[in-house]
């Protein structure tokens, strides 16, 4: 019982901490555009996502529902799934989601806490314990179908604000009142972001807690010290994320401009919260990048770089197997028992301290912590002011 | 098993309610500006993403404002209902968005 306990504590403590690196690696989802724009200041931009992440942690419970109960065949007809399981699950998605904060490469949290579960639960029981339909339609199909939602939604608005405050007389648009709307909008990502992300670690947590028969199976929502937990534990990693982004922003996102800022922030809160409702699982990174290139193409004379987008799909791509190849080899540690969890326990412990160290060493200059969506504004080129003529109408 | 309609439900749900805010918005600025109140927004911080303006810059831009607005060709009766058809859309944007949010909040409504 005892080693139940502290295995139950460990999931816990993770959940809490990969809770906290999805906040830490999300700050520039909502925060990178008001920023580059100049709609806030960096430090009262960062604290507002902060706040309001902890805010939009409390407002729905469906994500949260859909991994508590859902991808994992559970029950009868399923398998037991077991701490261990989810503590190897764990162990996948944070390590795969270090290794991409530290070299730069474009990751969704979100793909690898999946990847992670799913591909401990394979080790652990087969291929046969995961529940494909769930994982296509509640997963990997709003994977693909939310950016590219997310960007042609961005393209819409922009070009119709850009055509809405046009003037072809050379006077004052007025375009840079958009700023003030930019606060808004990227406020409402935050919150979006909150709602969508920190449940799937309450969902983890959830899962947890009824696999020890600490809550009732049939009782599917979180409890509410968990969710209490899981807010104030990405709104401290948004908080402490703000600060690397905010030494290192400066590359990428000259382009762009409040209207375009405001567009894509508003496809993306609209995305995310529209798919959070019906309980989609998606990545709120990949929402936000979709929306950024989508307001690019909607402005005058832009032009995809399709290497740069083509670098960004691979990395979405490579997300949930690589998490799912290192949650298998922890699952296959930790099925060894309770000394196998510890041996886990201890290598997940050492290789964050790792990285942490390693990251000390180079904060600053590296394109390590320029965000996805900071990349992603780069994919799309565009030439310098191009004059609105009323023929291209 | 794959449940199209819901992805067709997100799709259009993201889409109207984008174009609605993002459209009242624009509209809105285009009012204030027909109105004869350009704003001048200037960036909170010049971050290294952002050309700086010096101060003489933003100066000039606000007198750029204020010339356009000297001129506007309407009387003061069309340029008050312009600002004021203006703020009802900030209004109705703003309307729009604290629906959106009671519709995503179960706690708000009951279910």
């Amino acid at each position: 019982m005892q080693e139940v306990t502290l295995l139950i504590v460990l999931v816990i403590a993770l959940a809490l901490f990969f809770d906290f690196t999805n906040g830490f690696h999300d700050t520039a989802n909502a925060m990178a555009t008001p920023i580059a724009t100049g709609a806030m200041k960096p430090k009262v931009a960062v604290t507002l996502a902060a706040i309001l992440n902890l805010v939009g942690a409390f407002l729905s419970t469906e994500v949260a529902k859909t991994i508590s109960n859902g991808i994992i065949r559970e029950g009868d007809s399923g398998i037991l799934i077991s701490p261990e399981l989810i503590f190897a699950g764990l162990i996948g998605a944070i390590v795969w989601n270090m290794v991409t904060w530290l070299y730069g490469l474009p990751s969704s949290s979100s793909h690898a806490l999946f990847g992670g579960l799913i591909g401990a639960a394979i080790v652990g029981f087969g291929v046969n314990a995961i529940d494909y339909g769930v994982l296509l339609s509640k997963v990997v199909f709003p994977a693909l179908l939310a950016p590219v939602t997310a960007g042609i939604v961005a393209f819409a608005a922009t070009k119709l604000a850009y055509s809405i405050t046009r003037r072809y007389d050379g006077k004052p648009d007025g375009r840079s009142g958009f700023r003030y709307a930019q606060i808004f909008s990227s406020s409402l990502v935050a919150l979006a972001h909150g709602t969508n992300d920190a449940q799937k670690t309450m969902g983890v947590i959830t899962l947890a807690l009824v696999t020890v028969g600490l809550q009732d199976a049939g009782h599917d929502g979180p409890q509410f010290w968990v969710i209490v937990v899981c807010a104030l534990a990405i709104a401290l990693g948004t908080y402490m994320g703000g600060w690397r982004i905010i030494k290192t922003l400066g590359t990428g996102l000259t382009a762009v401009k409040p209207a375009q800022g405001f567009a894509a922030e508003t496809g993306t809160a609209a995305t995310i919260l529209a798919s959070s409702h019906l309980g989609f699982a998606l990545s709120t990174t990949q929402v936000a990048s979709g929306s950024v290139i989508g307001s690019g193409l909607g402005r005058r004379g832009s032009k995809v770089r399709w290497g740069t987008a083509g670098r960004i799909g691979i990395g979405w791509l490579l997300t949930l197997p690589a998490a799912a190849i290192v949650g298998a080899i922890a699952a296959f540690i930790a099925h060894l028992g309770f000394w196998g969890v510890m041996v886990d326990a201890v290598l997940g412990l050492g290789f964050i301290i790792f990285i942490f160290l390693r990251s000390m060493k180079d904060q600053v200059g590296h394109d390590n912590v320029v965000s996805e969506v900071a990349a992603s504004a780069d994919a799309v080129k565009i030439k310098k002011n191009p004059k609105p003529k009323r023929s291209v109408r | 098993m794959i449940d199209w309609g819901a992805f067709v439900i997100v799709f259009a749900a993201a889409l109207s309610g984008t174009v609605v805010v993002v459209g009242l918005y624009a509209l809105g600025l285009r009012l204030l500006v027909l109105g004869g109140r350009v704003p001048v927004v200037v960036p909170a911080e010049f971050t290294d993403a952002i050309t700086v303006l010096t101060p003489a810059e933003i100066a000039s831009a606000e007198r750029k404002a204020a010339k356009a607005a000297r001129k506007n060709p309407l009387t003061t009766r069309q340029r008050q209902l312009a600002t004021y058809a203006a703020y009802l859309c900030f209004g109705l944007c703003a309307a729009a968005v604290l629906f959106g949010i009671y519709l995503i909040v179960p706690a708000l409504h009951g279910g």
